[in-house]
């Protein structure tokens, strides 16, 4: 679990992420896009990192990559000091990597409750405390809703519990408030700060906002990089 | 137009939408072309077969020569209507072909007999324009000239002589036509259902389209208008390349490709093309449109039947009150429209019915991957509902179809050779006496080692029906022998063969017993030549070829001045020869031009135009499932990928590629097969009513109803295969990136 592995040895030792020299390019010839151009960071574990930048800088890319749903074109990726180029990609993202995105998380066949389940199941974990994780993220009352049937909000509160629920060692947030208005996104950037911090595991976070960045320990802007 | 523009611009930035609804309208207009090209030939072909086997004039010389092209000209010479009929067994070969010359057979028009020669081109084997007959390398060869009817006095070397291949097989043929028709108008439902799925997607695809317009403020009705407008410029589009495209198929489907490519340089074929098109071309536009207003009458349905809850019923109820129809229908238009309600019901109540499945999965399942499966399941079912109803029917029909033609062929095989049963057919002739022929039968032919034969003699009777006194044809036999009693009999009393033979009881066909509700040991007041007989029904035998009631008796019943208006032997021989036979018919009647017919040819000639009809109903019902495969793939692709997004995120949540596309086949493997199983019931329930309802209703007697369960397994392994096509269409698509839904998307309750 990322809480045990904050307070272990290897700590010191590994980053949980670290990244060196990533290059990435969509297209080719004269309609190539460099996004990504020898981008390079570490990440300790147990920490958060925000990444800004304007749109279209290659923060979702990044993600992307660091997920092992992109392959990048040049550059290491290392994962609790794992080489990305040999890593079991799916095995991560089941048991060790939390994706959430800005909306979409959830499967609309499925409730709240069951949507939590299905993932914690996927990662091997118990499903007897998927109740509490939306208890936990003050939603415990709408776990047989459906996802159409709940708010924006409480639908990213939801992915959140589904990411907590796999006990995860990394999470990868790509604007996960991006589509909520200003109250509701900063109870739910509440909510994964404090999880994030009470849980021990790493975070990476894309976003537009400078306010929810500064609450992050790091900040990488991709803006200013994907000119060079 | 700039709405117009707006609402095609749609198709500007998704033109593999448009390519997609364009092309599933190319093929129903195929789809529907050929039907209706296949069942002209069909009809066509049946003609000829029924032409082949009637009973016509045909000139015979004097002497007793055989005719040659020379007494042809001679008669058309004496401006007599006569037509060439050159029967040839090409060498090394084992079948027949007949040459017919349809220029000579104009002179027939006006008569039915001939007149679907006239002028037609021949449909397939075994007729063959006379000139290419005549090509062929014969090992046997023989012309006939058949005489149109009232023609007027011949030259005095010649003579006219009765011609006939076979017995009638008018209702049989008929029966198949009506089923065909019956078919067809399902053919024609279920590339409504199509065209309406088709369309239905296209709307669905452009909601986002529609709000923008409706914020715009363009009331409904104008977009309504306007998308009919788009829907017949579509139609315009691909009306005339699917009606080329359906003709194009049924020419490969109806005489293999070679055909085609002569086809298309043959005037002739061409020529009969044209005949084709209009009908199709306006039957589709029809539909088109019927699918387009459907929009307009759904809401009148939806108000009359309120709440969702009630729908189910008002289907059950539908289906139940069809169900009562087609059980209770005295009338045939009263049994179609019961058909019809019930073939609504099921379209109506499927869906339905997979989405309880789907509910109940996702209760019974412990496990959230499985819930997630079922409820999947049940999405795609609602969302493909039409294709899928669609699906269902084509594979019913099939089935059906499967069933008809095969019950058809057989009952068709089995009448021929009961009415063929022995080898040899030999006609009385005019004025002959047959009382010689069977003396002498009897006195060299003792027993079957030397051979079987009995004497048959037809003529008309009258029956006593409650009060009044009805006609009837007689069919006497002397003797009742092996000949006779392989005859597969629908009711019987014990012994009834030998009963029969002593002249202690009747037989009766179907027709008539139908007609009076005669069952097996009642009696029966026959009046032959005055003479007053009352009888016991011994057995009612299955008999196909004509409406007419048939009363079957012992020879030796008949009274000597009964009016005998047809005699006939028919012979088996066994170690007496054939030829010391006739020669001995022709010495004792001194005619040397006797009619001797070779059953075993005929019956094959027969089979073989009908096998040519059963092909081209089986190349038919191939051509709608195929169609309906086709657009169930389309739809659940084009669906699917609207879906992708979702399965992206089991990838996203740690799932292989390998895992997820297992997960789509099980999906698509679980729609097309539930259809597929659904379609079995009700396709056994069409042969059901088409073989036990619709035919004794139009023709008073009954097919023999017969199931093929390994045709299910291949139904069921063609369901699969759709199924697996579709998941692997996926696959490709799950290696492209995914579009996230939008939001508005994806909190509309349809995705669930
Ligand atoms: N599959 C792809 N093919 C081609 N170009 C792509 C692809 N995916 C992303 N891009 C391009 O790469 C660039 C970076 O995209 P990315 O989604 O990473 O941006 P982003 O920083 O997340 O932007 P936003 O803040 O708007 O989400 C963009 O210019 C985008 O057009
Ligand atoms: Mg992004």
């Amino acid at each position: 679990m990322g809480g045990e592995l904050a307070n272990g040895e290897n700590v010191k030792v590994h980053s949980a992420v670290n990244v060196s020299g990533l290059r990435k390019t969509f297209g080719q010839g004269d309609s190539a896009v460099a996004v990504l151009s020898g981008l390079g960071f570490a990440l300790p574990a147990g920490s958060s990192l925000a990444l800004m930048g304007r749109s279209g800088s290659g923060k979702s890319t990044l993600l992307n990559i660091l997920c092992g749903l992109e392959q990048a074109d040049a550059g290491t990726v290392t994962l609790f000091g794992a080489d990305g180029r040999t890593a079991d990609w799916p095995c991560l993202r089941r048991e060790r990597i939390g994706v959430v995105f800005q909306e979409a998380n959830l499967m609309p066949t499925l409730s709240l409750l069951d949507n939590v389940r299905f993932r914690a199941a996927l990662a091997g974990q118990p499903e007897t405390r998927c109740q509490h994780w939306l208890e936990v993220l003050d939603i415990g009352e709408l776990g047989q809703r459906f996802p159409d049937q709940v708010s924006g909000g409480q639908r990213q509160r939801a992915a959140l519990a589904m990411a907590f629920a796999m006990a995860p060692d990394l999470i990868l947030a790509d604007e996960p408030t991006g589509s909520l208005d200003r109250n509701t996104a900063n109870e739910v950037a509440d909510e994964l700060f404090r999880l994030q911090a009470e849980t021990g595991c790493s975070l990476i976070l894309a976003t537009h906002d400078a306010e929810l960045a500064a609450r992050c320990q790091q900040t990488l802007d991709l803006g200013h990089r994907s000119g060079g | 137009m700039t709405v117009f523009t707006a609402l095609f611009s749609h198709y500007r930035r998704h033109p593999w939408q448009g390519t997609a609804l364009a092309l599933l309208m190319l093929l129903a207009t195929a789809l529907w072309t050929g039907i209706h090209h296949l069942t002209s030939q069909a009809r066509d072909s049946l003609g000829q077969s029924e032409r082949l086997v009637e009973v016509r004039e045909q000139v015979q010389r004097v002497d007793g020569a055989a005719l040659t092209v020379e007494d042809f000209v001679l008669l058309r010479r004496q401006g007599l209507c006569v037509m060439p009929w050159l029967e040839v067994l090409p060498e090394g070969q084992s079948r027949r072909v007949i040459g017919v010359d349809p220029l000579a057979a104009l002179c027939f028009q006006g008569q039915a007999d001939v007149a679907s020669f006239d002028g037609q081109p021949l449909v397939g084997q075994p007729f063959l324009d006379i000139a290419d007959a005549a090509a062929l390398t014969a090992a046997e060869q023989q012309l006939f000239l058949i005489l149109a009817a009232g023609e007027g006095p011949l030259p005095s070397a010649y003579r006219t002589a009765p011609f006939a291949l076979s017995p009638d097989t008018g209702q049989l043929g008929d029966s198949f036509l009506l089923n065909l028709d019956a078919l067809s108008v399902l053919v024609l439902l279920i590339t409504g259902l199509l065209l309406r799925s088709v369309y239905l997607l296209s709307l669905s695809q452009r909601r986002d389209s529609f709000a923008l317009l409706a914020r715009l403020g363009v009331s409904g009705r104008r977009v309504r208008g306007h998308l009919l407008l788009e829907l017949l410029c579509l139609a315009a589009l691909t009306l005339i390349p699917g009606i080329w495209l359906g003709q194009a198929l049924a020419s490969v489907l109806e005489g293999g490709f070679t055909n085609v490519m002569e086809g298309l340089f043959d005037s002739r074929q061409l020529a009969t093309g044209g005949n084709h098109w209009r009908v199709p071309a306006l039957v589709m536009t029809v539909l088109l449109l019927a699918v387009a207003m459907v929009d307009w009458l759904m809401p009148m349905v939806a108000r009359a039947t309120p709440g969702n809850r009630l729908r189910p019923a008002a289907a059950t109820l539908l289906v139940l009150v069809g169900l009562a129809g087609v059980w209770l229908a005295n009338a045939l238009w009263l049994l179609f429209v019961a058909l019809a309600l019930v073939l609504a019901g099921i379209g109506w109540l499927m869906p339905r019915g997979l989405s309880l499945l789907s509910g109940a999965g996702v209760r019974a399942s412990a496990q959230p991957g499985w819930r997630w499966w079922w409820a999947e399941f049940g999405v795609l079912c609602r969302r493909l509902a039409l294709p899928l109803v669609a699906l269902q029917f084509s594979l019913a029909m099939v089935l059906a179809v499967q069933a008809l033609v095969i019950t058809f062929e057989d009952t068709f095989d089995r009448w021929l050779s009961q009415r063929l049963s022995a080898d040899v057919y030999v006609q009385v002739p005019e004025g002959a006496d047959s009382a010689l022929a069977a003396n002498w039968l009897t006195e060299h032919l003792p027993s079957a080692d030397e051979g079987l034969w009995h004497h048959v003699q037809r003529g008309s009777g009258r029956f006593r029906h409650g009060q009044a006194w009805q006609d009837v044809d007689i069919f006497a036999v002397t003797p009742v022998g092996p000949l006779m009693t392989g005859w597969g009999l629908l009711e019987q009393t014990s012994q009834p063969w030998q009963t029969l033979a002593s002249g202690a009881g009747v037989m009766v066909n179907e027709q008539l017993a139908y007609r009076l509700g005669l069952s097996v040991g009642e009696e029966l007041e026959l009046v032959l030549a005055e003479q007053a007989l009352k009888l016991p029904v011994l057995g009612i035998y299955p008999d196909y070829g004509r409406p007419a009631g048939e009363v079957l008796i012992a020879g030796q019943i008949l009274p000597a001045d009964f009016e005998v208006t047809f005699e006939s032997f028919s012979i088996s021989p066994a170690s007496v020869p054939i030829e010391t036979i006739t020669d001995a018919l022709r010495a004792l009647w001194a005619e040397p031009a006797l009619t001797i017919r070779d059953n075993r040819a005929i019956q094959d000639l027969a089979n073989r135009v009908f096998e040519q009809t059963f092909m081209l109903t089986r190349a038919m019902t191939v051509l709608t499932l195929a169609l309906a495969a086709v657009a169930l793939l389309l739809m659940g692709w084009v669906f699917l990928s609207t879906r992708l997004w979702y399965f992206r995120l089991l990838e996203v949540w740690g799932m292989t590629k390998a895992e997820i596309f297992r997960k789509l086949l099980l999906l698509a493997l679980a729609v097309t097969l539930s259809a597929a199983a659904l379609a079995l019931p009700l396709g056994v329930g069409l042969t059901w009513v088409l073989v036990q309802h619709i035919n004794p209703l139009a023709f008073g007697w009954s097919l023999p109803m017969a199931v093929y369960p390994v045709f299910w397994l291949e139904l069921l392994a063609l369901a699969l295969l759709i199924g697996g096509c579709i998941a692997l269409l996926m696959r490709r698509q799950l290696g492209r990136p995914a579009v996230r839904p939008s939001v508005t998307g994806s909190v509309t309750g349809e995705e669930r």
